[in-house]
């Protein structure tokens, strides 16, 4: 620039002349172009051609405004797009028309990928919308309570509190403005006139609760609820149970419905029906209760309690903009040292507790604590559920891109003969993207009808009520047409941009205009799919290894045929199970408190004797009564030591500690991982030697084998058995035949002790089962939409290797007549798909093993991972492959060489 | 009267050109207005003013000649039309009106 010659005039920049001449209306472009341009020449005279450009420059930029713009559009242009847009119609219909079976591939594959991703949307939207109507859902937190070990392990985390938590944290701290505590009584019997709902789940809740919670009331309110002692809150489901169909015809706010348990039958007054509580909602009452009510049967000490029994649902609510990380850590620095101070053993309680105020809105999702109320859901499943959505959305879209371009070679005339006429490129495009859009609008109501067909079993799979209705719902229908606009712009848009890029001269010539073989953005879609269709057969496999693995383990107990009879009203035990065994086909029962596959809840300390002196523990000891059948009942196989015998459970250990009294029974047995904890290698050394367990001492009599007493979840810990009448459950062991029989039997022999309540009784193994049921689930639901994805593939797939051969024709007739085997063409057409394979292995494996191996390890006993576990995934798609390029090469390789030679 | 309604801007444009006679075209109007008033005007705001101006009747235009510093392209000269003059009148007319309306007493105040 700078070396032109002195006496030439400086040019303003024509970019910014040719952006003018672009946006200015045509008849002011003349003179004002002029009058810039002279502006410029007498700005640059003196010198400055720099600032001259500039400002001519910036002059046109502010000349860009409505004013001086053009009108966009006259108004015979956009008839000409209209008639247009009916043409690129026409022959989008003619086209699919022609075409019938890769409509309906396309078809298939869009609306079944459409409808598996809605599905899933739909169940991850529920999924985040718990508890997000309460008002301040914001503000509330639910009270936790850690405990720890001496050692200072976490033991047990509670999603509950104990009694006396809620009012004192109210009282003590300033930000916390409201705090409710829920406690489940005795489940009374209401008795309305002469009819009797007996077991009914009454909550009884402190008065904050209509402050901290948003509940709906359809009678009655909020503000007067609870006012009266005597006052019972319904829903609306309780309503109709209690009052019937027609309880808004009865106006029963004001009646009175008594509420009988433990002998006792207080009158209650109905105050107010609210709505049924929202599916999405992570606890549900049914009957509401005032607290104070419950003064009446505890003593204030329970009422009132600090630590443990932590059998209280417990929730504050502080003010806006509160900092929970503090306050969760001045609670804990002064609440326990406030309340408690020091145990008797002179260890600070504030050592072995504490606080965590956990977000409601966390709840749902991240929550898995001890006692959860109801099954919560999973944000790893949530995870995992959206990425294998996102994932089929992006296959079916590749899909149909792939199906588009591999047809291009029948509409490259056509595209040849547009651009000769004058077609513009962006009126192709245009024309392309009209079609694949048509392609989603044909897909919408077949994906509608598939939601709609499927969401009842995924509902009843999931335990859902999703609800799908686009007509009446307008923000899950804007959306929808989002996605569906969006697949079709995203699906359309390489084959469009694609086809009309083609060369015209060898658009008309019938050349291939792109080489087969070449390694191009077609090949990655296709390593793509081939990439989801690994890792998911991978994904599969992995999570069916660890179903099957769990299904054959051995938990160390027996579980099959065993009946568990819970135990409720009080009678004679001993009458009771000589009653059943009675029975030719009930061979085997045992009492207990807690039975395999439940939880270990219950723990003391426990300290072992070493002569005389007592050695404390660090790790927690659970203990379990039973009674002497258990080791039988269950097979548990006795490793060292004796059984528990009859007398074991009232004899006193007759050693004398000095200072300690024995007034409780003190024989146990351990479980080898609990002698291992003590010190003692080989079981046999440990029997005999004196324990302290709790208030109470004894002496191990036997050592049993360890057992997978909670779910594989969990490690096997050490655990104590007691035989002592502290007994929940029954387990009965039935014969495999006339089982209806028997459990008619139990039934009735039941109904003759205990003329209360109906037996209620589960199957151990089908307990067993219910510990993985969210992984049955999972496994079930990932299988199902993998198999949709995979299948997507594998229409993509036929389609892929039929284009290809369809390019290769001519090659493969002169391969024939030079005399050619099916098989060397065979090789020639697969070559190239196994490579695609080996690439899409090499990608899939090392991120789907990495993510399995995460899931994996929230098994404490896992599969491994093998090598057939591996090979799996790649050996099925090199299959499916292989099964598609022999149907089409077949097919091909039939057709005489005349016919594909003789045009040209 | 609503109709001779004239903002700031489009008063001293029409008053320029009215000033400049047979001479008024984009270049030496704005030379007006920056020698005159000391006001610097961009291009955009200026072509504006003379737009509305003449969609509002106040001004018409026709092409003159090109000169070689234009790039050959012709300027356009702008003209005050009978309606223009009679804006610039009622402009003026009210104005003074307001001014020997206001009473002596008001500067007294403004002094203070």
């Amino acid at each position: 620039m700078n070396t032109q010659e002195p006496k030439k005039k400086p040019s303003p920049p024509s970019w910014s002349t040719r952006f003018l001449a672009w946006f200015l209306k045509e008849d002011y472009y003349e003179d004002v172009q002029g009058d810039l341009e002279e502006e410029f020449q007498l700005i640059a005279k003196d010198g400055r051609i720099v600032r001259a450009k500039n400002w001519y420059s910036w002059q046109i930029i502010r000349l860009f405004k409505p004013s001086m713009i053009k009108k966009v559009k006259p108004q015979d242009s956009i008839e000409k797009e209209t008639s247009m847009y009916k043409n690129y119609l026409k022959i989008g219909l003619r086209n699919l028309w022609k075409y019938k079976s890769s409509t309906v591939i396309n078809v298939i594959g869009l609306s079944t990928g459409l409808a598996a991703f809605v599905l899933i949307a739909l169940f991850v939207k529920d999924e985040f919308s718990y508890d997000k109507h309460h008002e301040n859902a914001e503000q509330i937190y639910r009270v936790t309570v850690k405990n720890y070990t001496r050692d200072g392990d976490l033991s047990r985390h509670w999603a509950f509190a104990s009694a006396g938590h809620a009012t004192r944290l109210k009282d003590d701290y300033s930000e916390i403005t409201h705090s409710v505590r829920f406690f489940p009584w005795a489940f009374p019997d209401i008795i309305n006139g002469d009819k009797k709902f007996p077991g009914e789940p009454v909550i009884f809740a402190g008065e904050d609760v209509f402050d901290i919670f948003s509940f709906n009331f359809i009678e009655g309110s909020p503000e007067t609820a609870l006012e009266d002692v005597f006052s019972l809150v319904l829903t609306e489901s309780s309503a109709i149970k209690i009052f019937g169909n027609d309880w808004r015809d009865q106006n029963i706010v004001g009646a009175t419905v008594e509420l009988s348990a433990r002998g006792s039958t207080v009158p209650f007054k109905v105050t107010a029906v609210m709505e049924d509580m929202p599916d999405q909602q992570h606890f549900h009452f049914d009957y509401l209760a005032p607290i104070r009510f419950l003064e009446n049967f505890f003593s204030e000490n329970a009422m009132n309690n600090v630590g443990g029994n932590y059998n209280w649902m417990t929730f504050i609510r502080v003010s806006p903009g509160s900092d929970i990380p503090a306050l969760e850590q001045s609670a804990n620095d002064e609440f326990w040292d406030k309340y408690i101070g020091t145990f008797q053993s002179g260890a600070e309680a504030k050592d072995f507790y504490d606080f965590k105020f956990q977000p409601l809105l966390d709840i749902h999702l991240k929550s898995k604590l001890e006692g959860e109320y109801e099954t919560n859901g999973s944000i790893d499943q949530v995870y995992i559920f959206s990425i294998v959505g996102i994932l089929l959305l992006l296959v079916a879209c590749v899909n149909y891109m792939n199906l588009a371009t591999s047809h291009y070679s029948r509409r490259m005339k056509e595209v040849g003969v547009r651009k000769v006429i004058g077609a513009f490129k962006s009126s192709l495009i245009r024309q392309f993207l009209t079609e694949s859009t048509l392609i989603t609008i044909i897909s919408f109501p077949l994906c509608v009808f598939l939601i709609i067909w499927a969401l009842p079993y995924l509902n009843h799979f999931m335990e859902k009520q999703l609800v799908f209705n686009p007509i009446m719902e307008i923000e899950l229908l804007l959306p929808l047409l989002g996605i569906l606009i969006g697949v079709g712009v995203a699906a359309g848009l390489y084959p469009a941009i694609f086809l009309s890029r083609i060369n015209l001269v060898q658009a008309l010539k019938g050349e291939q205009a792109m080489n087969a073989s070449k390694w191009n953005f077609r090949s990655w879609l296709v390593t793509f799919q081939y990439i989801v269709t690994i890792g998911l057969i991978f994904s599969i496999a992995v999570i069916e290894s660890q179903m099957q693995f769990i299904r054959n383990s051995n938990p160390g107990y027996q579980r099959d045929q065993v009946v568990s009879l819970q135990l409720q009203g009080s009678f004679n035990l001993e009458t009771f199970k000589n009653e059943l065994l009675a029975h030719p086909d009930i061979l085997k029962a045992s009492y207990s408190s807690r039975i395999p596959t439940g939880r270990l809840m219950d723990s003391w300390g426990a300290r072992y004797f070493q002569g005389d002196s007592a050695i404390q523990t660090s790790f927690r000891l659970p203990i379990v009564s039973v009674d002497k059948d258990f080791l039988d009942t269950y097979e548990i196989e006795l490793l060292a030591g004796e059984q528990f015998r009859d007398g074991m459970e009232t004899e006193l250990v007759r050693d004398s500690t000095g200072d300690g009294f024995i007034t409780t029974p003190g024989y146990y047995t351990i479980n080898s991982t609990a002698a291992k904890a003590f010190g003692f290698d080989n079981p046999n050394d440990i029997i005999g030697t004196k324990i302290a367990y709790g208030p109470t001492e004894g002496r191990v009599v036997g050592v049993m084998d360890d057992i997978n007493f909670e779910s594989m979840h969990t490690e096997i810990v050490p655990m104590l058995i007691v035989y002592r009448n502290n007994y929940r459950r029954l387990s009965i062991k039935i014969r495999s035949e006339n089982i209806r029989g028997t459990l008619d039997f139990i039934e009735n022999t039941y109904a003759k002790f205990d003329s209360e309540s109906p037996a209620t009784y589960n199957f151990v193994d089908e307990l067993f089962n219910n510990q993985y049921q969210k992984e049955e689930r999972l496994s079930t639901m990932i299988k199902v939409f993998a198999v949709i994805a995979i299948l997507i593939g594998c229409l993509g797939l036929i389609g892929m290797v039929g284009f290809v051969i369809e390019t290769k024709i001519k090659e493969i007739g002169v391969r024939k007549v030079l005399g050619a085997s099916t098989q060397s063409i065979w090789m020639l057409v697969s070559n190239r798909f196994l490579l695609l394979v080996g690439i899409a292995f090499l990608i899939a494996l090392p991120i789907s093993y990495y993510l399995m191996s995460g899931w994996l390890d929230e098994f404490v006993y896992r599969t491994n991972i093998g090598v057939f576990l591996i090979m799996l995934p790649v050996l099925l798609a090199i299959a499916l492959t292989l099964i598609a390029i022999s149907y089409q090469t077949i097919k091909a390789t039939r057709v005489n060489p005349v016919e594909c030679l003789k045009d040209e | 009267m609503k109709e001779y309604q004239l903002g700031e801007f489009e008063e001293i444009v029409l008053l320029t050109v009215a000033i400049l006679h047979e001479d008024a075209y984009g270049v030496s109007i704005k030379q007006e207005i920056v020698t005159r008033l000391n006001r610097n005007v961009s291009v955009s705001a200026l072509q504006t003013a003379l737009r509305r101006l003449e969609k509002k009747g106040y001004l018409k235009s026709n092409f003159g000649e090109a000169t070689a510093i234009r790039g050959g392209k012709r300027k356009r000269y702008f003209k005050v039309t009978k309606a223009g003059k009679s804006a610039l009148d009622y402009t003026k007319e009210t104005r003074m009106n307001l001014w020997s309306a206001i009473p002596n007493v008001t500067y007294e105040y403004a002094r203070a």
